[in-house]
């Protein structure tokens, strides 16, 4: 059933044109710029995240698609039509809001068949159609149900099936497991996976939770006071990201500040503390020598050691400064002779499990760490 | 008899004793919520229950004058008020008041919409005071107020014979009645729907748009409906205030313009002071209300747990 | 029976609506502001000292409004010593209720109208009062030595009388109403132009006089009469108004209204087109009196009250002021000569003789409110 909403934007998809495009759109509330000249091209059938911590402008973007915002300027497409003029309520996309806002003087029922009913869907397609998404979301015994008398998960559900009866060319997902407790949210998060794989079509969400993004999303924008900082695959975004910010943000990571000292073969940076750091050219978004820098070094790829481990690009003498036991991992902070602290994040291996003050070294490989723009 | 009631008081009094803690427990347990809803329900007793009593009592009384004894009960007060003199009045009563409350309803919403979501912000709190401002005043310098406009050579009438269309006889009418007490109790309406649109959540009109409703559409099935209570809470009380006022009607109103709450004034300070019949129609107005609040009890809200 | 309402507006806001049609609602809002609020003023200082204040120095009065002034009671508490409080009331029959739901031990003095001293004499209410304490009733007129309604003065003390009677507009009418039944005459000329008291026992009372029936008739076949009579005139009726007749009548829309002589005579004598009439088949003619309720606290300042009233100088300029007659000849004394002989305050000793007081009805009340209901109903 579902499929045939794919099946109506099909034409779209052969085109291989996005299925929504933002070119150079700017939003300024009373003189704030919320949306800095965004650039976007979302594919269709894809699961797109925007990322970014509160107040990036995340939500204003997906906004300026839902068309709840008006572009201050550039256009907003939606498979191929520039809607930048086109009332929220003639878009062919659906949301689910972060607060569900679902409509409490009506049932679960008349909730999920309210867009319907106002495209005038007659009657009988209009039921199988209402009970089909109920079936979807696991709510179809609590279609005579009030919102009020649901649970957050429930009405998530609900929420959801009221987005997905119309057979949207785009689902925007506004924070829409913000609410809900982990466990919950985990579970919401495969169905979300699971439904986006069924309908084929294209979901857009908006998150501050890296997490929920890299596991459900096919490609994520990071963004940023307004900008896009990096738009990206999950990996893309996390084992190459291009600025300090988003390797802070996606992930934990630890940042040594520099300058460029060496080009070419091998590359180094060296940092103000005196450490001299090897960075594989692939990892080297700096082509200039002296140029300020980030080193980015994930906590996970720091080996821990208690002797030198020859041959590997980069070795340093610390000390275990704090060790934290986390079950499957164990996390330390080592500060390093120059005083540099770094944090490092060691599988439990209960034979190599270091001590509180104990001397050790730590090394990675030069390709595993990143130079950024400062 | 009071042998047996004596045996009878001795194993319970044993029995007492033998259970104080439990008889200490289901005292606090019977006294506790009494003691906490004691200063409310000592209240509602003495403020309307006791007094609606006595009218109904006064009621049964057949042409009840103050200073008579109450000798025999009957129905005779309410019977007469089947007569059609007075089912004329009730009928006039209720035509004023339920005119009132549509027309306050249909120039109170959009005033209130306006007030609520439209206009600026900061603004906000002196429009409403602004708007609340005649309530100030005495609703009796208000009438006088229409009376200077609605009268034959009124402003109204200046206005119009100057734009050169014919004169209208407004003064003495139903209409103005309308209009006065449309006018008295805009306010209060405004205020309630107000209130209740304030907390309209603007994320459901959002929704309904992204489900396609245009902004009529998400008016008449969102807006409306969410702002159902406090239009049946505004309507109401503008039903039932109008219901008692009888200043508009004897002021602007025709030779005609007898209502349920003057014929109750006059039944106790009027001519016949009988009291009786008074009483019996007080208890039908009672009645009347108290019916109208328990049916917006029970249907004006459909969501059993309530809007929130 | 409202009869004097408190709300009536000041005589600065009726030149004013008068002299400009135009008038601005708001303008005249500030303007009857004062009027009312005065009123209101008075009776809320006594509402909240009224209650507790029946002990040693206050004196507690209810009356109409406007029979006392703050000038006034100054005088009497710089003379005495005793403070006073006042509250007011618009009509006898709630003066009655309170003091039947139990306010009868509130108030030293009370000012009824004739019928109601009789009603609340017969209902026990007020204290026979004891003439050696009252100083000022031997110049009181014949007439109101020994009145009907009280006979000697035996409970009450008269202190203003007045009558009831049409106020025209002289200038839009070419004939002068002289008796009530110029009103069933020119119905047809006067469609939708005539305001009659919103009061049973004057409105229905003069239609009675006209069919040539006492003002107080109890005969159910006189009563139906003056019923169907007053049906005919009803087309021609604006409305049945006691109160706020004064805008229709100054702006021209409405040319004859049946008033009281104490709210008439005021807009006649301010402004000389309107004329105040008595009926030449007669009218009502009332008195107020003031009496001292039987559990009334604080006796001997009420005769102080009663006393210092009933001085010639007090008296006449209560009378000048608002436009009542005085039943007192040595108030008459100290009245100009302009106003003794104005006619629609001291009507003619043969007119005055057709005039009636209103009396008690008894049962047939109900009668004359049933009469009443339908007419305001139909």
């Amino acid at each position: 059933m579902f499929q045939t909403a794919s099946s109506t934007h099909a034409p779209a998809q052969e085109q291989a044109i996005s299925d929504v495009e933002l070119r150079q759109v700017s939003k300024i509330f009373d003189g704030e710029v919320a949306v800095r000249g965004v650039d976007l091209s979302i594919r269709p059938g894809e699961f797109f995240s925007i990322l970014g911590p509160s107040g990036c402008g995340k939500t204003t973007t997906l906004r300026l698609i839902s068309g709840f915002e008006v572009p201050s300027a550039g256009d907003v497409l939606i498979q191929g039509q520039n809607v930048k003029r086109t009332p929220a309520y003639r878009r062919p996309v659906n949301t689910v809001f972060q607060s569900y806002a679902l409509f409490n003087h009506m049932t679960v029922w008349d909730n999920v068949a309210f867009g319907l009913k106002i495209q005038g869907c007659n009657r009988q397609h209009l039921q199988k159609r209402v009970k089909e998404a109920l079936q979807r979301v696991k709510m179809e015994t609590f279609a005579q149900r009030y919102p009020t008398q649901l649970s957050g998960g429930q009405q998530q559900r609900v929420a959801l099936a009221r987005a997905l009866v119309n057979r949207p060319a785009v689902m925007l997902l506004d924070e829409p497991l913000g609410a809900l407790d982990l466990k919950l949210r985990k579970q919401m998060q495969i169905e979300l996976s699971t439904l986006h794989r069924a309908l084929g079509i294209t979901f857009v969400l908006v998150t501050h939770d890296q997490e929920e993004a890299l596991s459900l999303s096919n490609r994520i924008a990071v963004m940023r006071d307004g900008y896009i900082e990096q738009i990206g695959s999950p990996s893309e975004i996390y084992e190459r990201p291009n600025t300090a910010f988003v390797a802070n943000f996606i992930g934990d990571t630890n940042l040594l500040s520099g300058q460029v000292e060496a080009l070419g073969e091998s590359m180094r940076v060296k940092t103000a503390s005196g450490l001299q750091i090897s960075v594989d050219s692939n990892q080297m978004q700096l082509p200039n020598r002296y140029q300020a820098t980030s080193v980015s070094v994930r906590p996970e790829k720091i080996h821990l050691s208690s002797q030198r481990r020859p041959g590997v690009d980069n070795c340093f003498e610390g000390r275990v400064k704090h060790m934290m036991y986390l079950g499957t991992h164990v996390h330390c902070v080592v500060e390093l002779t120059t005083g540099d602290c770094l944090t490092v994040l060691q599988s439990n291996q209960p034979q190599h499990r270091p001590d509180a003050q104990m001397p050790v070294y730590v090394s990675w490989s030069a390709e595993d760490c990143r130079a950024l723009a400062a | 008899m009071s042998r047996s009631a004596v045996t009878d008081s001795r194993p319970q009094s044993q029995q007492v004793k033998g259970s104080g803690s439990l008889l200490r427990w289901r005292l606090t347990r019977l006294i506790g919520p009494s003691v906490l809803l004691g200063p409310a329900g000592l209240w509602l007793l003495l403020l309307l229950v006791v007094p609606v009593l006595l009218i109904l009592r006064i009621s049964l009384v057949p042409g009840l004058r103050p200073e008579q004894a109450i000798t025999n009960y009957g129905l005779d007060n309410y019977l007469q008020i089947l007569q059609p003199t007075y089912l004329r009045v009730l009928l006039r009563s209720v035509t004023f008041a339920s005119g009132t409350t549509a027309l306050c309803l249909v120039v109170g919403f959009p005033v209130a919409y306006w007030l609520a979501l439209i206009a600026p912000k900061r603004w906000r709190n002196l429009l409403l005071v602004v708007f609340i401002l005649p309530l100030w005043t005495s609703s009796l310098l208000r009438t006088y107020a229409w009376i200077t406009l609605l009268r034959t050579s009124g402003v109204i009438n200046l206005v119009l014979s100057s734009l050169g269309l014919p004169e209208q006889n407004l003064m003495n009418t139903t209409g103005a009645v309308l209009v006065g007490m449309t006018y008295s109790f805009l306010p209060y309406m405004v205020l309630i729907l107000y209130a209740s649109l304030e907390k309209l959540d603007l994320r459901l009109l959002e929704a309904a748009a992204d489900l396609g409703a245009s902004p009529n559409v998400a008016f008449w099935k969102v807006t409306v409906p969410q702002t159902l209570p406090g239009i049946a809470a505004g309507g109401l009380l503008v039903f039932v205030t109008s219901l008692g006022d009888f200043v508009v009607p004897t002021l602007l109103g025709g030779p005609s313009s007898m209502t349920i709450s003057r014929l109750i004034y006059n039944q106790f300070l009027g001519v016949s002071r009988n009291w009786g019949f008074g009483s019996a129609l007080s208890i039908v107005l009672i009645s009347a209300v108290s019916i109208a609040i328990a049916l917006l009890l029970k249907y004006g809200d459909r969501n059993p747990d309530g809007f929130s | 029976m409202p009869r004097r309402s408190s709300f009536r507006p000041n005589s600065s806001r009726r030149l004013f609506l008068q002299g400009s049609a135009a008038a601005i609602a708001g303008v005249a809002l500030s303007n009857c502001r004062g009027g009312v609020s005065d009123v209101q003023s008075g009776s809320q200082a006594a509402d909240s000292s009224s209650p507790t204040s029946s002990g040693s120095g206050t004196l507690n009065i209810y009356t109409w409004a406007d029979y006392t002034d703050d000038e006034l009671i100054q005088q009497f508490t710089d003379a005495t010593g005793i403070e006073v409080s006042v509250d007011v009331y618009d009509s006898n029959e709630t003066m009655l209720a309170k003091l039947q739901a139990g306010g009868g031990d509130t108030y030293s003095v009370i000012y009824p109208s004739d019928y109601m001293v009789t009603q609340m004499v017969e209902l026990g209410l007020l204290t026979k009062l004891d003439q050696s304490q009252l100083s000022g009733l031997e110049t009181m007129q014949e007439k109101w030595k020994n009145p009907v309604y009280d006979e000697n003065n035996t409970h009450s003390v008269p202190f203003v009388w007045g009558t009831t009677g049409l106020i025209y507009n002289s200038a839009a009418l070419s004939e002068a109403p002289e008796d009530w039944d110029y009103l069933w005459n020119n119905k047809d000329k006067l469609s939708r132009r005539i305001t009659l008291l919103e009061d049973v026992r004057e409105t229905l009372g003069a239609v009675l006089k006209s069919l040539g029936y006492s003002y107080n008739s109890t005969d159910p076949a006189e009563l139906e009469a003056a019923y169907q009579k007053l049906l005919e005139l009803k087309p021609a009726l604006a409305s049945f108004k006691s109160f706020g007749w004064q805008d229709e009548l100054l702006g021209g829309d409405v040319l004859v209204s049946m008033v009281y002589s104490v709210e008439g005579v005021p807009v006649s004598q301010e402004d000389t087109d309107f004329k105040y009439v008595i009926p030449s088949s007669g009218s009502s003619v009332w008195t107020d009196t003031m009496v001292i309720p039987a559990a009334a606290p604080n006796a001997e300042a009420a005769y102080q009250w009663i006393n210092f009233n009933l001085q010639p100088e007090v008296a006449a300029s209560m009378a000048e002021r608002l436009y009542l007659a005085s039943p007192n000849e040595a108030v008459l004394d100290l009245l100009p000569e302009a106003i003794l002989s104005d006619p629609s305050l001291f009507p003619s000793e043969e007119l005055l003789a057709r005039c009636e007081g209103i009396a008690p009805l008894g049962e047939v009340s109900a009668l004359y409110d049933e009469y009443w209901t339908k007419v305001t109903s139909a």
